[in-house]
């Protein structure tokens, strides 16, 4: 039983911008919050550990997680993921051109992570955040339980 | 009616200052003391005579650790045709030791110059490194972003950063003049 668990909790398959785009709204009803990350990016992987505990806390919040990390990388983020154990599902960029995704997701996105998109229950986005953040500004942000 | 246009125009001078510089604007050259030396560079004496590339870059960022090469190949490969480089630092956590000690392993050839407290940075509206700045010699800016499109050098297949120069070279219109690729988030002190 436990390995069926850790391996659901792996990586959930590519995600280009527009399959990004259909799983935050397929949560409809939901806040959501999306987190751009690297096993490269030291600041992403410090705040990794916020998004696990959020997601077990609060079960009225969906985390969507995608890693840029290339293809090639696959195995550094799985082994990541094996220590982490996140609840949510964490998606890799599907391969193709970077900038193309990172426009796809928002024009207004620099490239740089960790970038972080919070979604209040209503779909309407509350934070777009390309830094460190932690899990009290997303709370904050969303409001009262 | 004057009131209200004012208040918008301010809106929208505010706006666009947060959104940084863009293409064709002109740029008042400053100085920053070079990492190095410790002395004040002034881009008026670092300017190439045809352009001038500056580059936020970082030390210990991995995107920008793997351009370490390619920024010293290019800036000795277009140093002999009127181009300058000059590195700009405006990480919070990288101290100009740092980044002085950086340079001399990775035989950067350009001056690395040190901008406290991310006012540079802020001022270009630059957050990801690397991330570059091409100026013609009326300082206009001429392209912005990335330097090529992939990390790995196997698998670049747009060399963003030398199109740019060799159109500016050329007295052509630099085709795309704005990119964006992954990159680190540029650490701000907070104001």
């Amino acid at each position: 039983m436990i390995p069926i668990l850790l391996a659901a909790s792996l990586l959930a398959g590519d995600v280009d911008a527009q399959g990004l785009h259909r799983a935050v709204k397929a949560q409809k009803g939901r806040a959501v919050v999306v987190n751009f990350w690297a096993t490269w990016c030291e600041p992403c992987v410090k705040e990794f550990p916020d998004f696990v505990a959020l997601a077990k806390d609060r079960k009225d919040i969906a985390v969507i997680s995608v890693t840029i990390d290339e293809a090639s990388d696959r195995g550094a983020v799985e082994d990541f993921l094996k220590k982490q154990k996140p609840t949510f599902p964490v998606y890799l960029k599907a391969s193709g051109s970077d900038e193309a995704f990172i426009n796809g997701v928002d024009p207004k996105w620099s490239g740089a992570v960790p970038l972080t998109m919070v979604y209040g229950a209503d779909g309407k986005r509350l934070l777009f955040e390309e830094r460190e953040i932690s899990r009290k500004e997303i709370e904050a942000a969303l409001g009262k339980k | 009616m004057r009131q209200y246009l004012a208040v918008v125009g301010l809106a929208l001078m505010a706006s666009t200052a947060a959104a940084g510089v863009a293409i064709g604007d002109k740029l008042e050259p400053f100085a920053l003391k070079d990492a190095t030396s410790g002395k004040d560079v002034d881009l008026k004496s670092a300017a190439g005579q045809k352009a001038t590339v500056l580059m936020f870059i970082a030390t210990q960022c991995p995107v920008s650790n793997d351009y370490n090469e390619r920024m010293a190949s290019l800036a000795k490969d277009y140093s002999g045709k009127g181009v300058a480089f000059v590195g700009i630092n405006s990480n919070k956590q990288e101290a100009a030791d740092e980044v002085a000690a950086h340079a001399k392993e990775h035989g950067f050839s350009f001056p690395v110059l040190k901008d406290p407290d991310n006012v540079k940075a802020d001022q270009f509206g630059a957050r990801v490194t690397p991330e570059v700045y091409v100026y013609d010699t009326d300082w206009k800016l001429r392209y912005h972003g990335r330097i090529d499109d992939k990390r790995a050098v196997s698998e670049v297949s747009s060399k963003d950063l030398s199109a740019a120069l060799d159109a500016v070279l050329t007295g052509k219109e630099v085709a795309v003049a704005e990119t964006k690729a992954f990159g680190c988030t540029i650490k701000r002190v907070t104001k």
